[in-house]
């Protein structure tokens, strides 16, 4: 009996020597790799905040992923970052035939892949099939494609795109990351499953590796000589490498940045932005990107925002000016429209529609028939008191707008029941049901036309209830003329119906508060505001 | 023939576990497509397309044998999101799951059997503090101790990295506040049952017989109070292995936590069913080998066998 007891903890402590090694090599093993190859002169780590569902540009939707792989592919077409005119990509010249119905390119000579392999119009050709192929099951770039029908490859580097519909937005597509151009080869040798972590394009920098919730990383493509004309060409302090990490919990962002574990960040929250901006080390970089503005979309079928007066009452009691500085501190612009000013097709006049005036809204709360008859503060109609709400999805710091609406409209007079929602299949459900009267919505985009995913009557997600023929013609209109000039007059007139008719009640336009290390220069952003142009990118550690 | 009997009780559970998930997850509202194809434009016709390619159009009882019949041959299914098979994704994330939950144990079993015993003493200030450890190893928020942690360690004194996976500098702060997180239970099983045995009258016996405090309690106090803490052991690491979302997230590190989290906002059927089947594999081999364990240990438990 006695003896056996050092025995026996011996065995004891040899099993927790076992496992601690084996613990050990599990530790070390999965992610060695990039410390084994040469350090790149200039690397850096850069921060992306949510784990996208994948990192394939052809068949993945998120924005996230166009941080890393907008360097790593070149697009036909690009927007100049300042003034959002189409400048030449891989294609140098391209006509729109007066029907509307052909786009012709004619593609740069001299082009490779990263892989060597040349890149001309069949090259466009394949990524297309890709693209349109059922299988491929693309959830953005095939959508982008609209009223695609097919290609024509005219010569080696001319290529021809044929819509069986004019459309307009076809030469934004064709600018966005997701219609990025891949090595026909690479796209041969890999399954759709295994191109996102062998993918070769022809951009500033090579594809490395990406290692699912862990780092994707991209290396300068050293013989890359066919940037857009805001690339700059790279020199001694250029950014050789990036890895991208996730810091998918906004707690860890500003500290990541604080300790030097990473050297720029993306979506800040606005109160560690402002807590930053008086680190030394730290620089805040606020860029807004186009697109819907933070905006509450109301149910036109339920009530009490079935009524117009409603509805207009509801943006005049809020007080948009007290929730940028709150909630945002400071770092966005008042949204006024359904599409944020930084956009060419904004509708500037819309500006002074709606102003914050608590008193008018109560004017046509009353006018539509709503009293506080019972004298608690609330009003009530026929003795029912009426109730607004709000889903609100629990990102964009929506649930912060919210409670802030609450507050406001409880002045008003108005009962506020905020329904939180966490995941977009929940707010899917939300809507489905029909019991609200605002959903908190928005995407982001350079071409108007993810207008008609919500205002045209027939739209998929056309959670006003509304139908309006004449803004569906508009709309519609919008989306098949080529002459900016004509758009621009079809786009104003429907930013006017939505707010005339008070659709939607808009907040903010959408910053994305970046932070960098001061060692970091030279950091843009492109025309779509969230992806930085890393090629420009300056390592300067002084 | 217990062996058989064991195996068959893991079997069972395993079934219950994969099963459950099934059905609980489609009992929840939303369509993973629908809310995938939510900002494409995509039409009606082309959502319903993608969820028959997808078998999600079947009958409920199909895709249930359907699944059942890939388990069986190893075969987990595909993710609906990103299409990757979902053995291949809980694979990628074993190895970190696996350092972490393993490093944190160990911490934990360390810290938590020293404050347990600390404190089961009756007197003396030694007992106070690793009592006082032991509640606030139980009551904080791991994600408030994280914090803390990051804050001092990584911030102020620039000691850690506080994020990332694949060294082992970067495995310190997640595993050290994971593990102190986790000896809070172990510490408290432990303390219970040191102080149940100690005014056992075999210990009486021992004392009288002059043996030193240090001796009895190695020789008899713990040899008899410690096979039960196993189970506790065994429970949290099970617990563990399944995924640590918050100090994943918190850590910045890849792993079967941040997996389900994601699968499970975007209603990823395949992946989240796929974790519960690694959580019940987990659990039920753990709780086999705790058990084995407590046999070799405690010739009690042999004897009523």
């Amino acid at each position: 009996m006695l003896q056996s007891t050092p025995r026996r903890s011996w065995r004891v402590g040899h099993c927790l020597l076992v496992l601690s090694t084996i613990l050990m090599a599990a530790a070390c093993s999965p992610a060695s790799q990039s410390q084994q190859q040469p350090t790149a002169r200039n690397r850096i780590v850069y921060g992306l905040t949510l784990q996208p569902s994948g990192f394939d540009p052809h068949i993945h939707a998120s924005a996230e992923l166009g941080i890393p792989l907008r360097q790593v592919y070149d697009t036909l077409v690009y927007r100049d970052p300042q003034t959002q005119v189409f400048v030449p990509g891989l294609a140098t010249e391209w006509a729109i035939s007066p029907d509307g119905l052909t786009y012709t390119f004619r593609l740069r000579a001299g082009i490779t892949f990263h892989d060597g392999t040349p890149f001309n119009a069949e090259a466009v050709a394949a990524n297309l099939d890709r693209i349109m192929n059922p299988d491929t099951a693309s959830q953005r770039a095939a959508f982008l494609l609209g009223p695609y029908l097919g290609y024509e490859i005219v010569d080696e580097l001319t290529i021809r795109l044929i819509l069986s519909s004019p459309y307009s937005p076809l030469l934004d597509a064709l600018s966005q990351v997701y219609l990025g151009i891949a090595s026909p080869a690479a796209l041969g040798q890999f399954s759709n499953q295994r191109y996102q972590f062998n993918q070769v394009g022809t951009g500033p920098f090579a594809f490395v590796e990406y290692v699912p919730g862990d780092r994707l990383v991209i290396r300068r493509y050293e013989d890359y000589a066919w940037g857009p004309p805001f690339y700059d060409l790279p020199g001694l302090l250029s950014v050789d490498e990036v890895e991208f990490r996730f810091f998918t919990e906004p707690a860890t962002r500003a500290t990541a940045l604080e300790s030097g574990e990473a050297d720029i960040m993306g979506e800040l929250s606005p109160i560690d932005a402002s807590f930053l901006t008086a680190n030394s080390a730290i620089q805040i970089l606020p860029v807004a990107a186009p697109g819907q503005p933070l905006q509450f979309l109301m149910n036109t079928q339920r009530f009490p925002t079935d009524d117009l007066r409603v509805r207009q009452a509801l943006i005049m009691a809020t007080n948009r000016e007290a929730i940028i500085d709150a909630v945002f501190r400071r770092f966005s612009p008042l949204a006024w429209g359904p599409l944020s000013r930084n956009m060419v097709y904004a509708y500037r006049e819309l500006q002074d529609l709606y102003s914050f005036d608590p008193a008018q809204a109560r004017t046509l709360l009353e006018a539509a028939g709503l009293q506080d008859a019972d004298e608690n503060g609330f009003l009530d109609l026929n003795g029912v008191e009426i109730e607004v709400n709000i889903v609100a999805p629990s990102w964009g710091m929506i649930p912060e707008v919210a409670q802030l609406l609450q507050d406001q409209w409880r002045d008003a007079g108005l009962r506020v029941v905020i329904d939180p929602v966490p995941s977009l299949n929940l707010l899917l459900e939300a809507v489905a049901s029909g019991e609200y009267n605002l959903v908190a919505f928005y995407e982001f985009g350079l071409d108007p036309v993810f207008l008609n995913r919500y205002f045209i009557s027939s739209a998929p997600n056309n959670w006003l209830g509304y139908a309006n023929s004449a803004l569906d013609e508009l709309l519609i209109q919008a989306t098949q003329i080529v002459d900016p000039n004509e758009r621009f007059v079809r786009y104003a007139q429907a930013q006017q119906i939505i707010m005339q008719d008070a659709l939607i009640l808009p907040i903010r336009d959408y910053v994305n508060l970046n932070g960098a290390r001061t060692s970091i220069q030279n950091l843009s952003f492109d025309a779509y505001g969230w992806f930085p142009i890393l090629n420009n990118v300056i390592v300067n550690p002084n | 023939m217990a062996l058989l009997r064991q195996v068959g009780a893991a079997m069972l559970t395993l079934w219950a576990a994969v099963t459950l998930a099934f059905f609980a997850l489609r009992l929840l509202p939303g369509d993973a497509i629908q809310a995938q194809l939510l900002r494409s434009g995509a039409s009606a016709a082309v959502i319903e397309q993608r969820r028959a390619a997808l078998g999600l159009t079947d009958p409920l009882a199909t895709q249930y044998l359907h699944y059942l019949a890939g388990v069986l041959r190893g075969d987990l299914g595909v993710s609906l999101i990103d299409g990757q098979p979902v053995a291949a994704i809980l694979a990628r994330q074993l190895g970190p799951t696996l350092a972490l939950a393993g490093s944190a144990l160990l911490i934990a079993i360390g810290i938590g059997v020293i404050l347990g015993v600390t404190a089961a003493q009756e007197r003396g200030g030694s007992a106070v503090v690793a009592r006082l450890l032991v509640d606030l190893a139980l009551s904080t928020p791991l994600y408030w101790t994280g914090i803390l942690a990051i804050f001092v360690f990584a911030l102020w004194l620039d000691l850690l990295p506080a994020s990332g996976a694949g060294r082992l500098d970067q495995l310190v702060l997640p595993a050290a506040v994971l593990g102190f997180h986790t000896a809070g239970s172990i510490a408290r099983v432990t303390q219970a049952n040191v102080r149940a045995v100690m005014v056992a009258r075999f210990v009486t016996t021992a004392r009288a017989k002059g043996l030193t405090r240090a001796v009895i309690l190695r020789r008899h106090i713990l040899r008899v109070s410690l096979p039960p803490v196993l189970a506790v052991i065994a429970l949290q690491a099970g617990f563990l292995l399944s995924g640590t979302v918050i100090t994943e997230s918190l850590f910045v590190r890849p792993g079967i936590g941040q997996v389900l989290l994601t699968a499970v906002l975007r209603q990823d059927y395949p992946v989240v069913q796929g974790v519960a089947v690694w959580s019940a594999l987990a659990y039920t081999l753990v709780s086999l080998l705790a058990d084995a364990g407590q046999r070799l240990l405690d010739p009690r438990v042999r004897a009523f066998r």
